[in-house]
């Protein structure tokens, strides 16, 4: 693994969708080392999900460089993307989306399916995944039987059963109340310092910011 | 296996089972009409094939054979004069798949009663080689010709009723000798056939084949007809006879019944032509409901693509749901179809409309016929139609970036 498992250079990204152009990014600079905690913080539209977005390679900037452990993301076709984003980064959204049609288990197991993983080696490091964060109980459950905090556990779960090098993880605690997100954020900081995940956080919520290692503010689309 | 590498064939099986219980009600309309027209269409096929097997059994059974020898231009003026003379041994030449031959005298003749007359055809035959004709297997009142030899007549029953006759009677016969000159003759009727169509019990007169000969002063004869017990080797058949028999026409049942062979083809034609309808007009609605699931889960699909799903992946687990959709649907309409020829395996009485029948060729007892390889076909163009339905909303599906399917 790279000491900087990101690397951003003068990365700008702009929108033309209503012909006024939105500039999202401008010239942002930014690193990530193993086994930091950082977050992205900032008002709304600051350009903090789309930094997040384009370091893990959903959106493309319109110039600058991102490098995710040694890889030139800007330089990927889309099943290059796909593969980066299935090996070497999870993630972790707002809204969980889980698979409504999968128990927590296969949800999880999902992913490593994608990877190609053996069944038993499947279900073994699925189970360990859940029962890391306390869904020993809940691996049958489907999405819609769970409450919101339990989903996005079974999201992080499924985030981290690849063992990715950079955990992302959007507004994690937008939609739970403040119990809640405590214990998710007690979750990640086992990640982060007991089995030394690098998680990077795009957040405005003032509880998340004071789990992180390390906080950065953006503003207008550029580093404050 | 692992289309779009990286999902399994099964987990996209499983995707697609679940999603389809997502929407009951919805696809529980759409597999139904896949059903009732799978159905429809099963059933109708195997009306259809029942048709065609009559067709085509009638045409062979009623004197004609998989495979007849001529002398040429017979068909065009049939008559004694276009007889002819076979070698001996003959037989040793025919090919090995036969299921039997009979050589005859053919000719047209005028029979008279006491109290009417009628035009027939009448034909010597050898009783024991007729196996391969309706006659073999027809009711007989009275007596059967005894053999070759035998200067007695066999009559169908509406003949005999026509002519105000009965067996153990006697009928003159009428017909022109092989000299030209015209031959009359008394023969006692043996007995009265019954025959499954109306037109041979009408037209066709019998009597043993050495008889007819010594009455019309020749010993040619004008026609062989050969039964196969392999209809796929017919044209091999024709090609071996053809050889033997290079100075006569070697003809196929659908040159001798070219309207049978017509109504086969034709039949054949509307069957898929059929099919290629109704199947098309469901996979409008399979397209339908493809388009909307898919535009509903477009936050799904978006996420799965974030984690890691290729797009190849995403078409393919848009494709196997079409698939799915359709092979369950497919399954319910065949079973049904299966359940329903069950009923009417043993045939469906037509009697009503034997005369209509008769002018087509076909018996008054109608049998379906439950042909496997319609299932086959349905099947394979089924699931090729599930493909081709899939293919709009998977582009629709892939199109759209990560990201934005997110944001929805």
């Amino acid at each position: 693994m790279a000491d900087r498992v990101v690397e951003c250079r003068d990365v700008s990204r702009t929108y033309d969708d209503d012909a006024v152009p939105v500039h999202a990014l401008r010239d942002v600079d930014f690193d990530l080392a193993a086994g930091e905690w950082v977050s992205l913080a900032g008002p709304s539209g600051s350009g903090k999900s789309t930094l997040l977005h384009v370091i893990g390679g959903l959106d493309q900037p319109n110039a600058g460089s991102v490098v995710v452990d040694g890889v030139e993301v800007t330089a990927l076709s889309a099943a290059q993307l796909s593969d980066l984003r299935l090996n070497k980064i999870g993630f972790v959204f707002q809204a969980y989306n889980l698979i409504p049609v999968l128990s927590a288990m296969e949800n999880v197991e999902f992913i490593l399916q994608l990877q190609g993983v053996d069944r038993a080696e499947r279900r073994s490091r699925s189970r360990d995944a859940l029962h890391s964060l306390g869904l020993a109980d809940l691996e049958n459950r489907r999405p819609g039987e769970m409450s919101g905090g339990q989903q996005q556990r079974v999201a992080i779960a499924r985030a981290i059963v690849t063992e990715p090098v950079l955990l992302l993880a959007d507004e994690p605690s937008a939609n739970l109340d403040t119990s809640t997100t405590r214990e998710l954020l007690e979750v990640l900081k086992y990640l982060n310092r007991e089995r030394g995940v690098t998680i990077l956080t795009a957040t405005h919520d003032p509880m998340v910011m004071g789990y992180t290692t390390r906080q950065v503010n953006l503003r207008d689309g550029s580093v404050v | 296996m692992r289309p779009g590498r990286g999902i399994p064939v099964k987990l996209l099986i499983q995707l697609s089972w679940r999603n389809i219980w997502r929407h009951r009600r919805r696809n529980a309309i759409l597999l139904s009409a896949i059903a009732v027209a799978v159905t429809g269409v099963m059933l109708l096929n195997t009306m259809m094939r029942g048709m065609q097997q009559d067709l085509r059994n009638t045409a062979i059974g009623n004197l004609t054979g998989h495979v007849k020898i001529l002398a040429p231009g017979y068909l065009d003026d049939p008559g004694i004069e276009r007889g002819f003379e076979v070698l001996e041994g003959w037989q040793d030449m025919l090919p090995d798949h036969m299921a039997g031959w009979a050589s005859r005298i053919w000719v047209p003749a005028v029979v008279m009663s006491e109290r009417e007359t009628r035009g027939v055809q009448l034909v010597g035959i050898d009783p024991v080689r007729e196996s391969i004709s309706f006659l073999g297997q027809a009711e007989v009142a009275g007596e059967r010709l005894s053999g070759f030899e035998d200067p007695r007549i066999l009559i169908g029953a509406l003949l005999a009723e026509a002519l105000d006759t009965a067996a153990g009677r006697r009928l003159v016969l009428v017909t022109q000798g092989a000299d030209g000159r015209t031959r009359e003759a008394g023969f006692r009727i043996a007995g009265i056939y019954r025959a499954e169509i109306a037109g041979l019990e009408k037209a066709f007169v019998f009597t043993g084949l050495a008889a007819l000969q010594r009455l019309l002063g020749t010993d040619k004869i004008t026609e062989v007809s050969i039964r196969l017990d392999d209809e796929d080797r017919e044209a091999s058949a024709i090609a071996a006879l053809a050889e033997t028999f290079d100075n006569q026409d070697v003809l196929s049942w659908r040159q001798l019944e070219p309207q049978a062979a017509a109504m086969v083809e034709v039949s054949d034609m509307t069957v898929y032509i059929l099919f290629v309808i109704v199947m098309g007009a469901l996979v409008f609605g399979l397209v339908n409901t493809l388009v909307t699931a898919v535009m509903e889960r477009l936050r799904e699909l978006g996420m799965l693509r974030a984690i890691g799903m290729r797009p190849r992946a995403v078409v393919a687990q848009v494709v196997v749901e079409s698939t799915v959709i359709m092979a369950i649907g497919v399954a319910a309409g065949l079973v049904l179809a299966w359940c329903v020829f069950s009923f009417v395996a043993d045939g469906i009485d037509l009697t009503a409309f034997d005369d209509s029948l008769a002018s087509f060729g076909m018996r008054p007892t109608f049998v379906p016929v439950f042909d496997i390889r319609d299932v086959a076909l349905i099947v394979m163009l089924s699931l090729a139609l599930s493909v081709l339905a899939s293919f709009y909303p998977a582009r629709r599906a892939v199109k759209l970036k990560p990201l934005e399917a997110l944001r929805r």
